[in-house]
């Protein structure tokens, strides 16, 4: 009993969940407005994207290294599934349009792949190196601009699965159907992250490339995959955020990788690879869009929210290291008591 | 009796270096037949090649009586052939069950994990060798000996027949080292044999029945371990002759006058520790691990603040609060982990050694000259005798003994009264330990004064004209030259 205490202290997630029940009372005892029905749904619809994005960033960090791509994958490969279902007058059910971007999500997440894999290099600096590659076909080349969602994303868009209304401001929110879209990439990355022996894979070439190669993991091929897998999430992600705006944006894409990192980093994730979790991801990701959401009920100004953000991922990055600092203390004394 | 293992005539190049130049090995069944040679010798090669990793360019590999044209990595483990690396092969960030897990599941090409068969082969596994752990234990927070055992107990997960440990015992203390060896003789026990590769005498002695002996990817002999002795296993090693004995004979005991005296000095680590040094004399001070011989060390070099007591270095009272006193005083130490505090690995062996003399070499207006840098450095390294091509080359690329060499030259350089060595032979092989030890002979006939802090009795008795034993923090013998023998070491040491 005494030891699986000790264990949840030691997990980061453990303690990322303290801080935002704490946060959670103390914006609720401000402003009485934290737990109202319609924060509450507007807190899961800003998580949507971001917590998409943190599954790429997740499986990136775990296995290989940084992946500062998917902003920009998301946004060439929704453009061009948008653009084509538009071209081509396309009115089915609307996953095939998510279909469409997944392929070219799938295809610049290889080419990320290919060239981390086959020439190991690494993984931050070749998708920056990609993500200027795909910002400039984005708005170079194909010169995107705003643009309507065809038909069949359209009708998808106006679809709710939840509408709530603030009995006492009177001020309604909408929980869209994307939310499901979420929920199921979950439900899927957590079954094969840990119960498939690639999934195993992932975490294990993150631990010990060489150990994982000795023992039979066929590590270039897995992450070839998680690269693959990354540039399909995605594209679903920026399909889900043209979605919820109710059109294609081009500039609302960019920039949005560090705020990801920053929140999987506070859930638990190591930089260095082979540790975090799903469960990590959306804490992390839950933190931080609690800060930039609900900051403002308590009266806290749009930029002091950034001063907050900051403090919180200096503060929630320096855990583990306090941790470990804190775990060699207690080996030490172990080994002296030994040896007397 | 069978052989287990019989590789002929294997040769193998990279990149038109010769790696091993026909390597014949014979085990017989059962025994613990032991493969040793300096670094570079081909030892990893020729496990490579036996596993599987390495494709021969010639020979024959022969497992259990079977040949093998071309072998495998999934081959080798198939005919029971199963290395335990330096580095263990395991998994930090996973759990001990995963760890023992992994391979077999893999290896029956399952697709899917299943919880209860993965702890079902993780209990069975740690079960072969009696081995206790906290099986949901992330590996990482195991001490090494735990993680040795976790790789050992996979081995013999898939039916093991041949086990090869490559320098097994190198980040184990003794105790683990005791542990390790009472399993070793469990295995052969149970008809297992050992490839125990090693370059440390007293163990090869210990554990194993026979020996091969590698050199410059040549047989060297190949032996019953009853016919070797210590003297012809450093020969055959080395080509080169070394007499331990002789070298400590040889020192003269001349001593100067006195230049540090340390008077009942108290700090973390130990207590009440008085001891004088002269003027080219070598004093060792050992004890066991945790007996408070490196923090001795440290506060002699200002690392390790004294609570009670006094230094005195030249007859005055010297304040050794941090290491720029301490250097300024002429004191030197070469620490006890080379790698990381004594070399700046991705350097160059000029910079690493002129490092400490970046002040006294810089020009007028503290501009650092290449040239008298690049001079420096060639002085020592010609002294010293690293054996090196290119002073330009990182100190990463040299073999342990040159890079001990290296961190020797570096405080060197500074020309110091009082040189403080923390093991100074430890990882290195047997060639370059006795060039470091006839170097330590050299250094004090030209009076420098020299502390020895080391666990290998032999080395004190070969360097040392007198020694402290230290055990918890406390010194429990003194020892004079004619009482240096490894009988009252060991004594003083309980």
């Amino acid at each position: 009993m005494k030891k699986q205490m000790n264990k949840v202290l030691r997990q980061t997630e453990f303690w990322v969940f303290l801080i935002i029940i704490f946060l959670a009372l103390i914006i609720q005892a401000r402003s009485g407005a934290f737990f109202a029905n319609n924060n509450i749904v507007d807190i899961m619809r800003s998580m949507i994207c971001p917590s998409l994005y943190a599954v790429c960033a997740l499986l990136a960090f775990v296995s290989t290294g940084p992946d500062v791509s998917f902003p920009l994958v998301a946004a060439l490969s929704s453009y061009l599934a948008i653009t084509i279902s538009i071209k081509i007058n396309y009115d089915g059910p609307w996953f095939v349009v998510y279909l469409i971007g997944m392929f070219f999500g799938a295809l610049m997440g290889a080419l990320n792949g290919f060239i981390i894999v086959k020439y190991k290099f690494p993984s931050l600096i070749v998708t920056l190196g990609t993500s200027s590659l795909f910002s400039g076909i984005l708005l170079g080349t194909f010169e995107a601009a705003r643009m309507d969602l065809p038909a069949t994303l359209q009708r998808f868009a106006e679809l709710s699965l939840l509408t709530v209304k603030n009995e006492k401001t009177g001020l309604g929110s909408t929980l869209p159907m994307t939310f499901l879209i979420l929920v199921a990439v979950y439900i899927a990355a957590y079954l094969v992250l840990n119960y498939t022996m690639v999934g195993r894979g992932v975490y294990a070439i993150g631990g010990d490339e060489i150990s994982a190669e000795r023992a039979g993991f066929n590590v270039k091929k897995i992450r070839f995959g998680i690269f693959v897998v990354n540039g399909m999430i995605a594209s679903i992600a920026g399909l889900c955020y043209a979605v919820m705006s109710m059109r294609y944006l081009p500039n609302e894409y960019a920039g949005g990788e560090m705020v990801v990192i920053a929140a999987i980093i506070l859930g638990g994730t190591r930089m260095t690879g082979g540790i975090g979790t799903l469960k990590g991801c959306i804490l992390g990701t839950l933190l931080l869009t609690m800060v930039t959401n609900s900051l403002i009920l308590v009266g806290i100004s749009v930029y002091w929210q950034k001063v907050f953000i900051g403090a919180i991922i200096i503060i929630g990055t320096a855990i583990p290291a306090i941790q470990s600092i804190f775990g060699k203390n207690k080996g030490k004394k172990v080994k002296g008591g030994e040896a007397a | 009796m069978e052989n287990i293992l019989s590789v002929k005539g294997i040769k193998k190049s990279f990149g038109g270096v010769h790696a091993l130049k026909g390597v014949d090995l014979t085990i017989r069944k059962g025994e613990t037949h032991c493969l040793a040679g300096e670094n570079g010798c081909g030892k990893s090669t020729i496990i490579k090649v036996i596993s599987g990793f390495y494709k021969p360019d010639g020979g024959t590999i022969e497992v259990d009586g079977r040949d093998y044209p071309v072998m495998t990595p999934a081959d080798a483990i198939k005919a029971g052939v199963q290395v335990i690396y330096q580095d263990f092969s395991i998994f930090p960030n996973l759990t001990v069950i995963e760890n023992l897990a992994f391979n077999q599941v893999l290896a029956n090409g399952k697709k899917f994990v299943n919880k209860k068969e993965f702890r079902k082969i993780a209990e069975e596994a740690v079960a072969k060798i009696n081995f206790n752990v906290d099986m949901d234990a992330l590996v990482e927070t195991l001490p090494v000996a735990d993680k040795q055992l976790i790789a050992i107990s996979r081995a013999l997960l898939d039916n093991a027949k041949l086990i090869i440990m490559d320098e097994p015992t190198t980040a184990l203390t003794k105790k683990e080292v005791k542990r390790l060896f009472e399993i070793i003789a469990d295995l052969k026990k149970n008809g297992i044999t050992i490839l125990f590769v090693s370059h440390k005498l007293d163990e090869v002695f210990e554990i194993s029945d026979s020996i091969t002996i590698l050199r410059s990817g040549e047989n060297v002999i190949s032996c019953p371990a009853s016919e070797m002795t210590e003297e012809k296993f450093a020969y055959y090693m080395t080509g080169r002759h070394f007499d331990n004995q002789e070298l400590a004979d040889n020192k003269k005991r001349t001593y100067g006058e006195e230049v540090l005296s340390v008077e009942n000095l108290s700090a973390p680590g130990f207590e009440d520790i008085s001891f004088k040094l002269h003027k080219g004399e070598i004093l060792g001070v050992t004890g066991q691990l945790g007996s408070g011989r490196t923090e001795l060390s440290l506060s002699l070099f200002g690392l390790n603040r004294p609570t009670a007591g006094r230094i005195m270095v030249e007859g005055k009272e010297a304040k050794l609060t941090d290491v720029s006193k301490a250097e300024e005083l002429g004191i030197a130490l070469v620490p006890e982990d080379r790698l990381t505090e004594g070399l700046f690995l991705p350097q160059s062996i000029i910079k690493n050694i002129t490092v400490t003399r970046f002040d006294a070499l810089a020009g007028r207006l503290g501009f650092i000259r290449e040239d008298s840098l690049v001079e420096e450095s060639a002085k020592w390294v010609k002294e010293l005798g690293v054996a090196t091509k290119n002073h330009e080359f990182p100190v990463q690329t040299l073999s342990g003994g040159n890079q001990q060499k290296v961190v020797l030259a570096k405080w060197l350089a500074n020309n110091p009264k009082i040189l403080i060595l923390n093991g100074p032979t430890v990882g290195v092989d047997i060639g370059a330990k006795y060039d470091i030890h006839k170097l330590l002979h050299k250094l004090a006939a030209d009076g420098m004064a020299i502390i020895v802090v080391s666990d290998d009795t032999a080395e004190v008795i070969a360097t040392c004209d007198s020694a402290i034993v230290m055990h918890d923090g406390r010194i429990t013998g003194i020892l004079e030259k004619e009482d240096l023998t490894e009988a009252k070491l060991a004594e003083a040491a309980i």
